[in-house]
């Protein structure tokens, strides 16, 4: 198999708990290095910070945001290991820490220390509230950045109060996601420049701009949004519809073109009772659609509720509208198109035997990314430090 | 507000593409310092006719597309399809969708070797549902984000926020500038790679999926969402807030009790288990605990209550909305939103010191930059 587009670039991967791990685990999966530094002598059952579910004893937060990486022991705060650590580092192109402001200052691993070590490093720390303002010190944790950031305001049944998305570490993944683009950019930077540089990513920025869309609109027009249920804000119709079988299809019109579809798609319909929509002045337009959304998805509903979802599947389809269905775990990991495009896949991992999980969503046509279970805390330790020490012997040879 | 010393400095992208995804990630290059050209047809991006709209176009269509010059072109003209190709061609980024994407601009047809192609569909490059539509609700129902919202039986909800579409953006963005490492620093070439909105929705659900696969006994981390109830957060006299008992031991929370004036909770045939469950989204019971909470936070305001928690350890913090967000004083102090000619947004989400990335440019009007890029064509 052909080597993934990262492959030769090194990560020297100080992280712990979720986002940081998400962002070298991105790293790794897109063929580099990454090499994880932890203290020796680990509890698995503390891991992750032991939170539940776990699988073996070992929170299942460990195991998946851990892939795709080598393990090393290392104790930063003894003498003999800060010095390994800084052998590696010579070695590395990346460091990536998610430590509280000012840890890695203590633990003698700052930016400006390494970057005495080695000039050329992409330094990259994340924070949960950034490192400026009130809430500087304050820990971050996924649940509050949903809570903080308004990411529960706009979800919720339609006329009733906004709830909470019940599936934690969103944030988390999403920091980590933008924390491993800043690492690429800052690797690209480098080719230019020659440099590497500090980077910093706070998890307040990353899920506000999660947020941009929605945050903007209510930035632009003062108003907050009330949940719709499984209605869009922006276009309509954009909404779930139950249809004759009790089944929910999800139809979305969000541009002209798709909505001239839809109309004619509905009127050649064998559907009875539904008037003329094409030629309705208040669905003209979108924002017309918009304002009349309650009396368009009355009219839709009507016409959906006589014939089984099937029907109107095929028929949508066929027209080329957007349209889909609710799945569940139980048939996603069978689902052809999860497995044939490597969206959810088993891997070995080698402390709590073979797991499904997610991953890679990238596609690369000639340098593919790839995804391999998790390896136990300082797995590799051996391994690596053997490579260090073939390294140094090799060293004064090179230098001639 | 521009920012030519960018991480992205030099690149030169070609957007083709409407609606959120496609729009976002080349917008995320544009801030990061390339050369963003946005074709649209001649009738515009679909989100110009998004709500709520502004004058000439819409909010989605200012925040979605900054940092690009916009070009329009009409594909039936084969003039103009022509010129499509030739942009493309030299550039070193192409971001596509399948909206309006004639034949004649895919992978195979352009004969770029240098080109990172990125697409962004709904379903991913292989499977039954490749050649299939989609958009965001379709994506969020397949991809099961709705289980984590509403109640079982009830009509599906969505999440507010297009994730699926903005996760999609999230992983196109990793995907292009991993593939301009290889071609550049590697010499390996450019590429086609293609990222979906269901693929990258199962990626940020893998945690459930680790979970779901293998596991000692299911409960977690708000993981077990299946079988809760809507969470709308613990109300106060005035305003909702999230907290939880974080590394409290039993004294800290009784002191907690007598602060809030809650000590009636002591005869509740639950108090053993709110001492010990972990409340908001660590305790496993927090669903069934949440009522003494409330009734204890209803005699206080949201900010009293979170200074209670605090005092003895626990965790808390307001629940804002995105009026209250926009007012609080860390999102000013991190510069988390900007004013691009008029228009309050986002920001770019990193810090680089030495190549700062910024906002280019605000949206362009409907072929704003047309002449100007045609007349820059070798």
């Amino acid at each position: 198999m052909a080597a993934g587009p990262l492959d030769g670039v090194r990560v020297f991967d100080m992280t712990l708990w979720l986002v940081g791990p998400w962002a070298s685990m991105q790293l790794g999966a897109l063929g580099a290095d990454v090499i994880h530094i932890e203290q020796p002598g680990f509890d698995p059952s503390a891991l992750g910070g032991g939170a539940p579910p776990t699988l073996d004893g070992t929170s299942v937060g460990y195991i998946t945001w851990n892939m795709n990486k080598r393990g090393l022991f290392l104790d930063l705060k003894s003498d003999a290991d800060r010095e390994t650590a800084y052998r590696l580092l010579e070695t590395c192109d990346v460091l990536l820490v998610n430590m509280r402001y000012g840890a890695a200052e203590r633990l003698g691993m700052g930016y400006e220390q390494v970057r005495a070590a080695n000039p050329r490093v992409v330094y990259t720390t994340i924070t949960g509230w950034g490192e400026h303002g009130p809430m500087r010190d304050k820990p971050g944790a996924d649940i509050q950045h949903q809570y903080f950031t308004g990411f529960w305001s706009t979800n919720g049944a339609r006329g009733g109060r906004p709830e909470v998305y019940r599936h934690f570490t969103q944030m988390d993944a999403t920091t980590g996601n933008v924390a491993a683009q800043a690492v690429l950019m800052g690797l690209l930077a480098r080719h230019r420049t020659g440099e590497g540089q500090r980077i910093h990513v706070s998890m307040l920025r990353a899920a506000m701009a999660l947020q941009s869309l929605r945050i903007g609109e209510h930035l632009a027009s003062g108003e907050l949004h009330q949940p719709l249920g499984s209605a869009g804000f922006a276009a309509a119709p954009d909404q779930a519809f139950r249809c004759g079988d009790g089944r929910w299809l999800g139809v979305s019109a969000t541009s002209e073109e798709e909505w001239r579809r839809l109309a004619a798609a509905l009127a050649d319909s064998e559907a009875s009772g539904l008037p003329p929509l094409a030629s309705d002045a208040r669905f003209a337009r979108n924002v017309d659609r918009v304002r009349h959304r309650d009396g368009l998805a009355a009219l839709l509903q009507d016409a959906f509720a006589q014939f089984p979802r099937d029907y109107w599947m095929l028929r949508l389809d066929a027209a080329r509208v957007p349209c889909g269905f609710p799945l569940t775990w139980d048939v996603l990991r069978d689902h052809a198109q999860a497995l044939e495009n490597g969206y959810i896949h088993e891997v070995q991992t080698s402390g709590w035997g073979r797991v499904q999980t997610g991953g890679p969503p990238w596609a690369l046509e000639r340098t593919p990314a790839r995804w391999f279970g998790t390896s136990l805390p300082g797995e590799q330790t051996g391994e690596i430090l053997d490579e260090l020490a073939l390294r140094a012997a090799a060293a004064p040879a090179a230098a001639d | 507000m521009s920012s030519p010393a960018g991480p992205l400095a030099g690149y030169r992208v070609v957007e083709i593409a409407e609606g959120v995804a496609g729009p976002y990630t080349a917008m995320s290059l544009g801030d990061a310092g390339a050369d963003v050209i946005k074709i649209e047809p001649p009738g515009g991006d679909r989100s110009r006719g998004w709500a709520p709209a502004l004058s000439d176009d819409s909010a989605a269509w200012r925040v979605l597309n900054r940092s690009k010059r916009g070009v329009v072109l009409d594909f039936a003209d084969p003039a103009d399809l022509d010129i499509a190709r030739r942009l493309l061609r030299q550039a070193d980024v192409a971001v596509v969708d399948k909206v309006g994407l004639p034949p004649e601009l895919a992978w195979g047809a352009l004969d770029a070797d240098q080109l990172v192609y990125c697409a962004l569909s709904g379903w991913g490059p292989r499977g039954p549902w490749a050649d299939r539509e989609a958009s965001e609700l379709a994506a969020q129902l397949a991809g099961e984000t709705v289980l984590s919202l509403g109640r079982p039986g009830d009509p599906p909800v969505r999440l507010g926020v297009d994730v699926g579409s903005m996760y999609a953006a999230n992983y196109a963005i990793q995907g292009i500038c991993a593939a301009l490492y290889a071609r550049d620093v590697a010499g390996r070439g450019g590429q086609r790679l293609e990222v979906s909105l269901f693929g990258s929705l199962l990626a940020m659900r893998s945690t459930l999926w680790v979970a779901l696969s293998k596991h000692d006994e299911w409960w977690g981390f708000t993981l077990d969402s299946y079988l809760k109830p809507p969470d709308y957060g613990y109300q106060c006299a005035d305003l909702p807030i999230y907290f939880s008992l974080g590394r409290m031991g039993d004294d800290d929370v009784e002191r907690l009790i007598d602060d809030l004036q809650m000590g009636w909770v002591r005869e509740d045939p639950q108090f053993e288990l709110l001492l010990r469950d972990g409340a908001g989204g660590a305790g496993r019971y927090a669903h069934q605990l949440k009522h003494l909470w409330e009734r204890g936070f209803a005699g206080w305001s949201a900010e009293q209550a979170i200074e209670k928690v605090e005092r003895h350890g626990g965790w808390a913090f307001p629940m804002h909305d995105y009026e209250r967000l926009a007012a609080d004083p860390q999102v000013a102090a991190v510069g988390a939103i900007v004013d691009v000619d008029g228009v309050q947004q986002v920001a770019p989400p990193w810090d680089f010191e030495a190549t700062p990335a910024g906002i280019r440019c605000a949206a362009p009007k409907l072929g704003e930059h047309t002449a100007e890029v045609l007349s820059e064509l070798s």
